[in-house]
């Protein structure tokens, strides 16, 4: 049954008084992969955390595979993967010892932990003690630990901060293939290109508010502007730039106008981005 | 709560307190360092008489007493010398009537009262009592009818005395036991601290694993210990059930302090900061056994004296179930309630 993973109804999480997460409602199918966008402080890791149990809802509910979050979190938690935001690893044991001692929490069967370590790019350093990792490693470690217990959902909290670039990539071809097992994920990011490139749907957090969840497709059209960038050369001989609107009814207009007043000196048309939605939507950039 | 479950956390755990250096080392140390005192105390028994003396009326030849092996102290009430003989300051306390001087003089029978503490050893009450007899042979310059009295104060302690170094073996259970607290505290404020905790508690372990797990662990360390000082120096040739049971409940006791104070402090050094003070208040009772009237009776309010107490008794004077139950079910009664307390504090912190 190709039913929904999570069912998050008018779900709410207050820290004292400040509410971190305010009447959210969204479903994720199963085998989706949602990303979770919004600026620091958003609700981001409170909705996680809300979703994995480790926060009881303070209203509303979560089912999660079916089983309310609140009322059975282990029988949840037996059959999803965490990676965290922030390191949570046991520094002086070794990469292997980790994630051995939650395969035997999870009660996996002969479990491969240097298969897995290979996943992540660690093969090689897997009896090293983790407090010698670099920052970059950790949080590869952290990957793989979520996977260990083969998680029908991948909750990822900003999985791929603090990675190079190719260390990054591989990550994100993990994710795809755990995907392509079958597992649901969910995303949390700062990178709206990783984002736009994994996700088949994003929901935009805004103070603790879903503000927009759609397929990035459908938000680019409902709320980017692409548009197309010129160079012209100007009366006095130095350049300006023009930029036309695209996708509008003036637009053919506008183009036409461009070509056969001015003299065009380079053009390119410019895609809308993640990032400019997120503005669009919230009035600010994502990073503070 | 699945058992291997519990099992993965609880080696898991046996293994860092072993890879922490600090830790292993001064378990090492602690074990290696009570043995050795243990092997370098004296085997026999102190051969210093100190005998307390209470007379109204002090005949010349008492005053003129102070020598070798013998310090006389003279107190100013029977109930003085009773304390000084319960607690262990005199090895006996002698009672001089008002009118000795009259009935030496008239060669009347004199009786004196003399106390001795029950852990007396025999050899010793004959001393006291050839010495008075002696005296008062001096004194008068004959042989006199002197009625002495014995009345045996304080606990009935089959009259048995134990070599220093033996009497010490429960002790140095005990502050392994102690020690293990701060073992304990500084594994769960690591797990608190490095918030593993966390990644444990999205895995099917339940807060309740969780707290079992440790506190499987905490009895682990410090009942293990115990017993292994124990078996290397001997210390079970009495009541070993009792004691056993004992140092079990001691070790159960400094898991729940161990709980309380992981969730005091904020990070490791706070945990020492809350610990050493610990440690050293329940450590109280133990020297107050150890030396005998340095302490007063508020040690009772300190959970650990029931703790020194009936290892104490059983093992030095072979006391056995039906004296000390009540000492033992004390001693339950402050494991429950410093347990639960400190799984209510600690989960506060721990979601
Ligand atoms: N433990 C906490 N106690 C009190 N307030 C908290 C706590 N954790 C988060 N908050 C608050 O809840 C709000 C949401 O925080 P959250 O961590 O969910 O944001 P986020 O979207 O994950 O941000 P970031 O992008 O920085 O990770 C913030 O205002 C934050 O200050
Ligand atoms: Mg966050």
């Amino acid at each position: 049954m190709a039913g929904d993973a999570i069912v998050a109804e008018d779900l709410t999480y207050r820290y004292d008084e400040l509410v971190a997460v305010d009447h959210i409602s969204f479903k994720v199918a199963e085998g989706e992969i949602l990303g979770f966008l919004g600026p620091n402080g958003a609700g981001k890791s409170t909705t996680v955390k809300v979703l994995t149990g480790q926060l009881q809802p303070r209203e509303g509910q979560a089912i999660v595979l079916g089983i309310d979050i609140a009322r059975d979190p282990e029988k949840v938690q037996a059959q999803i993967g965490v990676c965290f935001e922030i390191t949570n690893l046991y520094e002086k044991m070794s990469a292997e010892e980790n994630l051995k001692l939650f395969a035997r929490l999870f009660g996996v069967p002969r479990f491969d932990a240097g298969a897995l370590l290979a996943r992540v790019g660690l093969a090689g350093r897997e009896r090293d003690r983790v407090e010698e990792y670099s920052k970059g490693m950790k949080q590869r470690l952290m990957v793989a630990r979520a996977l260990v217990n083969r998680p029908r959902i991948l909750f990822l909290d900003e999985p791929t901060d603090g990675l190079d670039p190719a260390s990054a990539e591989n990550i994100r071809k993990v994710i795809l293939e755990e995907r392509q097992r079958g597992a649901t994920v969910f995303l949390t990011t700062h990178d709206m290109m990783e984002a736009d490139k994994l996700s088949d749907r994003v929901g935009f957090i805004n103070q603790g508010k879903i503000v927009a969840l759609d397929t990035p497709h459908n938000l680019k059209q409902q709320y980017g502007k692409r548009a197309l960038r010129a160079q012209v050369t100007s009366p006095d001989g130095g350049l300006e730039s023009r930029e036309i609107t695209m996708d509008k009814p003036e637009t053919a207009g506008a183009v036409q106008e461009l070509f056969g007043r001015e003299k065009v000196v380079t053009i390119h048309s410019e895609e809308a981005s993640l990032e400019d939605i997120f503005i669009n939507i919230t009035g600010r950039g994502l990073t503070e | 709560m699945s058992w291997p479950i519990i099992r993965a956390l609880v080696t898991k755990d046996l293994t860092l307190f072993f890879r922490n250096r600090f830790f292993a080392f001064i378990s090492v140390l602690g074990i290696v360092a009570y043995v050795v005192v243990y092997f370098l105390m004296p085997a026999s028994v102190d051969e210093e008489l100190d005998i307390g003396l209470y007379a109204p009326v002090l005949p010349p030849i008492f005053e003129q007493l102070q020598g070798d092996g013998l310090s006389i102290e003279t107190v100013d009430s029977v109930d003085t010398l009773k304390d000084g003989v319960t607690e262990g300051r005199f090895l006996s306390g002698v009672v001089l009537p008002e009118d000795i001087m009259e009935k030496l003089a008239a060669g009347d029978k004199v009786t004196v009262d003399v106390y001795f503490a029950s852990d007396t050893p025999e050899e010793l009450k004959d001393a006291v009592t050839n010495l008075i007899q002696e005296l008062a042979y001096i004194q008068s310059g004959q042989i006199l009818a002197v009625d002495i009295s014995e009345e045996i104060i304080g606990p009935d302690m089959l009259g048995m005395q134990i070599p220093p170094r033996d009497r010490m073996i429960p002790f140095f259970a005990i502050f392994l036991i102690l020690t293990e607290t701060l073992g304990l505290s500084s594994l769960i404020s690591e797990e608190i601290e490095g918030r593993t905790a966390q990644a444990l508690l999205i895995t099917p372990m339940t807060v309740n694993g969780l707290f079992l797990a440790k506190g499987i662990t905490g009895v682990t360390l410090a009942f293990g210990q115990a017993l292994l000082f124990i078996a290397i120096t001997g210390g079970l040739n009495q009541q070993p059930l009792i004691i056993l049971l004992t140092l079990l409940l001691g070790a159960i006791l400094v898991t729940g302090i161990g709980f309380l104070l992981a969730s005091a402090g904020k990070d490791l050094m706070s945990v020492m900061a809350w610990g050493l003070p610990a440690i050293i208040i329940l450590a109280v009772p133990a020297f107050g056994v150890m030396f005998p009237g340095t302490v007063s009776d508020w040690v009772k309010v300190i959970p650990s004296y029931y703790l020194v107490d009936t290892v104490h008794l059983s093992a030095n004077f072979g006391f056995s179930w039906g004296d000390i139950w009540q000492n033992l079910l004390i001693l339950l009664g402050f494991d429950i309630a410093f347990v639960l307390l400190g799984i209510i504090v600690l989960r506060r912190k721990l979601t």
